[in-house]
């Protein structure tokens, strides 16, 4: 779900880039905010370095096999810092891998970032929920995980598309459009239910690290 | 989990003597100029360019094409139907199969595009120490929590990256079979991911009290931490090749935007 070099016009590079300085600049604002932010530069790291390998995780749905996003989870747990880490993350693939590009950089920070914000502040309306609690984590924690892709991949969509040829007609963009996004709709419940099984694994094993 | 990032960085050549702070404003300058380019008269001359530029830099052939097999698959992949679906002028028709003019050029300038901005990323990246790179990004101004981070997760991914090879032998050994989807599998790589989270949270933690012994976060009074992009002697053939690559990008722009209005 990366944009390539070369696919989009400049002006979406050069928007895309303003709008990660923008954003980048209100998360570290968000951050500092924090009584200690310092403490959590290891930990957003190293969790960073921990979502970068677990999205190289394949899972089967024959005859293919689909890589998890994780931006969701991403937001869930580290708040603001996951929009940091997600052009870490995105640099080292484009950087190691060839995946997204240096170009496209910025637009891909926004279409990954943006919805891990958006899940972030989904899932933290459990702490506003004043009984049964257990249940509105796994119900929030599955909207997050599933909303952030299905966002994700709609902006994909709707940019690669609606930019690729201005001579594409619009019944066309819409279609493709629709299309890209039924594909994403399996992965999106997919990505819910590892969201919801990995709060859960958290919540017993590790419960300080949805606090971050 | 083996970054290979690093196996050309050490090369001899005139690239990778190129001072890697200076490298990044002249190349992006570069990759950015190639991203504005529409005209189709321009595709040979940017080709040319990035030829020169990869040539330069002594880097093995195969690494090229080892690192645009898979990006390579899918901008073919996306571009594939431009050709039958974008435009008016018919070159070729074969039953409702219609293969149009303005499709294929616009699929060629996103090629093009694609290959040479690929080549001039491999080029900055691939010619010096993944360190030396995000040292030369701090001293452009890159945010110091940003650096921070990035330079801790980098030295970790190799970590955490064979942490999770010996995590999924250990489940094969138990009889997990990662081919299969069922809600178990599921559950179980979950449960990978999340004890993956853990250790490294757990870690996170005795590597931050490590570094507060050594020092991290105190600031000398007086010192400045970062070392800016100074101009010296010293310096001068990197800033001239800048300033070459920056002259080159700047025409470029100009020639697309003449093309276009003319």
């Amino acid at each position: 779900m990366h944009i390539p070099d070369g696919l989009i016009p400049p002006s979406v590079c050069i928007s895309g880039y303003a709008l990660t300085g923008g954003m980048t600049w209100y998360a570290l604002r968000e951050i500092k905010k924090d009584s200690n932010p310092q403490a959590n530069i290891p930990k957003a790291s190293l969790l960073t370095a921990a979502f970068f390998v677990s999205s190289l995780i394949h899972i089967p749905i024959p005859p293919t096999s689909i890589h998890l996003i994780l931006n969701g989870m991403m937001g869930a747990i580290l708040g603001y810092y996951a929009f940091l880490a997600i052009p870490i993350g995105l640099f080292f693939q484009a950087v190691m891998f060839n995946h997204g590009g240096i170009s496209t950089l910025g637009i891909n920070t926004v279409i990954m970032g943006l919805p891990a914000i958006a899940a972030y502040h989904l899932f933290r309306l459990r702490d506003k929920v004043p009984r049964n609690r257990q249940f509105w984590t796994k119900v929030l924690a599955f909207a997050s995980g599933a909303f952030a892709l299905l966002l994700s991949a709609t902006l994909f969509a709707a940019i690669a598309i609606s930019t690729i040829s201005p001579d594409l007609d619009a019944a066309q963009e819409r279609n493709a459009i629709y299309l890209s996004l039924v594909s994403y709709g399996i992965q999106a419940i997919i990505e819910g239910a590892v969201t919801v099984m990995l709060i859960a694994f958290l919540e017993k094993v590790k419960p300080e690290l949805l606090n971050i | 989990m083996k970054l290979a990032i690093d196996r050309y960085a050490y090369l001899d050549s005139p690239i990778h003597h190129w001072q890697q702070n200076y490298k990044i404003v002249g190349l992006i300058g570069l990759i950015f100029s190639f991203a504005f380019i529409n005209n189709l008269i321009l595709l040979p001359i940017i080709i040319i360019i990035t030829g020169i530029i990869f040539f330069l830099s002594r880097l093995p052939f195969s690494y090229l094409v080892s690192r645009l097999r898979y990006p390579g698959w899918f901008i073919l992949a996306v571009v594939f139907l431009l050709p039958f679906m974008v435009g008016e002028t018919v070159l070729f028709q074969w039953g409702e199969l219609t293969l149009k003019l303005e499709g294929c050029q616009t699929a060629a300038v996103i090629v093009v595009r694609f290959f040479c901005i690929l080549t001039i990323s491999l080029v900055l990246f691939g010619t010096a120490p993944f360190l030396s790179s995000i040292k030369g990004l701090r001293s452009l101004g890159l945010p110091q929590v940003i650096v921070d981070m990035t330079l801790l997760a980098y030295r970790y991914l190799e970590e955490v990256g064979d942490m999770v090879n010996s995590m999924e032998i250990a489940i094969k050994l138990r009889g997990f079979d990662k081919h299969r989807f069922k809600y178990r599998n599921l559950q179980v790589l979950a449960r990978l991911i999340g004890s993956l989270l853990v250790r490294s949270y757990e870690r996170s933690t005795r590597i931050y009290q490590a570094m507060i012994l050594r020092g991290y976060g105190y600031k000398i009074p007086g010192k400045k931490r970062v070392k800016k992009l100074l101009i010296n002697p010293e310096n001068y053939q990197d800033l001239l090749a800048t300033v070459l690559i920056l002259s080159i990008a700047i025409s470029l722009l100009g020639l697309d935007l003449f093309l276009t209005i003319r």
